[in-house]
């Protein structure tokens, strides 16, 4: 397992470095955000173990310009900052893990095998589809630069179906997603709520991206 | 009256004033009315006296026969002689005189009104000396009083049930109009109630109109603001003194579990336990200045002042740091009148200026220099360097809590070092000022004010040895605030 250690305090980043390197792993380090962000798209790593406080670029910016280089290695914030609204942040611009310091380096290890364990397939904290974008942490949605508003019930149907873009999802389905257990399954609800969507995010803007597949359910298309 | 609440007591008074004012007017209205009917009576007997007067210069009077305006319903009219003999009467009166011969005797030209009671009936006489068919004749005209008793009898009866029910309709409107006024108070309370620590963002709701209660309410929001600001310069105190203790016990933890798990040499040991004690002196180091901080804000730092002479005080300091600022080429100079003394507490004076010479030391480069200068308010200690200066846009944040020219955490320092200076200033009641020089180069300035009146020159000594310092922080137990 290879870890990329992004750490501008020296001490802690050698400690660091011995930590993983006695347990069998292959480490590096990084001084900056600017030098993770090439380091981490040079070479493959297993996972990155990002500080916040760095000189010049953040541990919170570069984990977002990580993520929009199509960086999708799995990221653990190791931080001293320990207040919730850190925390929350860290998670939101798309960290998989948030450890604060002093920490038990057993634990970090186990974190980050179970990191690695879930693999880097593509995480967005933000979605996007075609030009639809959906943020779940401000719940906010866009279509291009316009901002949609959206009720609750609206938003977690749309979300469901920006997490499989191009994906025929059924009734079911898509009750299962945004309804609780036990709705009654045979009312219309979910035909109704979908011309809501389609009222809101396609209708405004001459677009049909909310595709009706006869038969089966419905379909966000990701190419309009 | 204390113990009632403000709109029963607001109530009360309305009413009580309501009440003087509804019976002044009750009283005025009564009196003019009964003024107006005695007017009105004495008229109608003067007309009727009048009456009668004519009546009675013909030879047959013939009051007998209801002749005339005399004899209508209520009134009644009797001619008499001078000696009191009736001449002549309206039907219905008693044969004798209405009048005794002492009343007769002291009847003017204008004639006599006379009150009095005919036949258990309240009567109003008004008699006149008239002359007539050669003799001297009384006229004595009158008429019942009763519908004029029966009229303000009424009026009284009306004033006494209309005027109480008037003041309890008006008092009900006052209580409703105090409960509305004093409703805002009662909404204004309840939000009050729920604002604490919890949510201080919270402000009262003030009502639309620029009133007593708005600018109490706005007083009250402003209050809250600079609780707020208050408590959100605690919590990032606090925020930031634990992420600064995090980081050295971070380090230890990791060193110490490290260590432990591996077999490890002696020496590797040894290093980890140099690593350990390095960090353990930074936490207590960062103990130290966090308590200084704490002690600053509560206003009470231990202040012993003594007589330091200003030279000896800045070659110590000096001394102390002179080897350090060899290793990296670079001197301290100190510059100060020999016989400049100040009233300080010297440890804590000593720490703020090796706080400044640490500083030049990590950042600044060139000579450094420490100088002191005087005049009869103040004196002033600068401490300069050569080097690059602040940065310019640190430099009015120079002196805040946990503020870097970087915000990065970097090991050489917290951020706390001139914020301990300007606390150490504080408690002396002086200031301290950083700027950049002109030539290039920070320069920080200590400014201690001097008590009125005292000169604390030593006249013809040049020096005097250092005294020791006496103070130390640990030793807070037997510290005696100056503050």
């Amino acid at each position: 397992m290879k870890v990329l250690v992004v750490e501008d305090e020296l001490k802690m980043a050698s400690l660091l470095l011995r930590g993983f390197r006695n347990n069998g792993h292959a480490a590096d380090i990084a001084r900056t955000g600017e030098d993770a962000s090439w380091m981490a798209a040079a070479a493959e790593y297993d996972v990155i173990v990002l500080d916040v406080m760095l000189p010049g670029r953040d541990g919170f910016a570069t984990c977002t310009a990580l993520r929009e280089a199509g960086v999708w290695t799995p990221v653990l914030m190791l931080t001293a900052r320990g207040s919730v609204e850190d925390r929350v942040r860290g998670l939101d611009v798309g960290a998989d893990d948030y450890l604060v310091k002093p920490f038990s380096f057993a634990e970090l290890l186990a974190r980050v095998r179970a990191l690695v364990r879930r693999g880097d397939r593509p995480r967005p904290a933000v979605l996007n589809v075609g030009a639809l974008r959906l943020d779940p942490a401000t719940r906010q949605v866009w279509r291009d630069t316009s901002e949609i508003e959206l009720t609750a019930k609206e938003f977690a149907l749309l979300e469901a179906f920006m997490r499989r873009p191009g994906q025929v999802l059924t009734r079911d389905q898509l009750l299962e997603q945004a309804w609780d257990i036990g709705y009654d399954n045979r009312s219309n609800v979910i035909a109704v709520y979908v011309n809501y969507l389609r009222e809101k995010i396609d209708r405004p803007f001459g677009t049909r991206s909310l595709e009706t597949v006869r038969g089966a359910g419905y379909r966000l298309r990701e190419r309009e | 009256m204390k113990g009632l609440p403000i709109r029963l007591r607001l109530t009360l008074a309305f009413a009580v004033a309501v009440g003087v004012v509804l019976a002044a007017t009750g009283l005025f209205v009564y009196l003019q009315q009964e003024s107006a009917l005695d007017r009105t009576v004495n008229q109608g007997l003067r007309a009727r006296a009048a009456d009668v007067t004519a009546l009675a210069q013909q030879a047959d009077s013939g009051l007998r026969e209801g002749r005339g305006a005399a004899a209508d319903s209520s009134g009644f009219a009797q001619v008499l002689t001078s000696a009191g003999r009736v001449v002549d009467a309206t039907p219905g009166l008693p044969p004798r005189p209405l009048l005794q011969a002492h009343e007769l005797a002291h009847l003017g030209s204008q004639g006599r009104f006379i009150s009095y009671t005919l036949s258990r009936e309240r009567v109003r006489l008004l008699a006149v000396r008239v002359h007539a068919q050669d003799s001297n004749r009384v006229v004595v005209v009158g008429t019942s009083l009763e519908p004029r008793l029966t009229a303000l009898d009424d009026l009284r009866t009306e004033l006494l049930i209309g005027g109480p029910i008037a003041l309890i309709l008006v008092s009900l409107g006052g209580y409703l109009l105090a409960a509305a006024a004093l409703r805002p108070v009662d909404q204004m309370g309840e939000q009050a109630a729920t604002i604490s620590a919890a949510n201080p963002g919270q402000r009262l709701r003030l009502p639309p109109a620029d009133d007593e209660l708005a600018r109490l309410g706005r007083r009250l929001n402003d209050m809250l603001a600079r609780l707020e600001a208050a408590l959100e310069r605690e919590r990032g105190f606090v925020a930031n003194a634990s992420h600064e203790l995090r980081t050295p016990l971070a380090l230890l933890k990791t060193e110490l579990e490290l260590t432990l798990d591996e077999p490890a040499s002696i020496d590797a040991y040894r290093a980890a336990l140099r690593s350990a004690h390095d960090e353990a002196d930074r936490l207590s180091q960062l103990a130290e200045d966090l308590l200084l901080i704490a002690q600053a804000d509560a206003q009470t730092m231990p202040i012993r002042r003594s007589t330091i002479t200003v030279a000896d005080m800045l070659s110590a300091v000096a001394a102390r740091y002179q080897r350090r600022a060899a290793d990296t080429g670079r001197t301290i100079t100190v510059d100060a009148p020999a016989d400049l003394t100040l009233l300080a507490d010297r440890f804590r004076l000593e720490q703020a200026l090796a706080n400044l010479i640490d500083n030049s030391l990590r950042y600044g480069s060139g000579p450094i220099r420490l100088a002191a200068a005087e005049d009869p308010q103040q004196v002033e200690i600068e401490v300069s360097d050569e080097g690059p200066g602040f940065p310019p846009e640190f430099l009015h944040r120079a002196f805040e809590r946990f503020s870097r020219p970087d915000q990065a955490r970097s090991r050489d320092g917290v951020g706390l070092g001139l914020a301990i200076v300007t606390a150490i200033m504080a408690a002396h009641s002086g200031s301290a000022t950083a700027s950049n020089r002109v030539g290039g180069g920070a320069s920080v300035t200590l400014t201690l004010f001097r008590p009125h009146g005292a000169d604390h020159r030593l006249s013809g000594v040049p020096s005097i040895p250092a005294m020791p310092s006496v103070a130390s922080v640990t030793d807070n137990s037997s510290a005696i605030s100056n503050l």
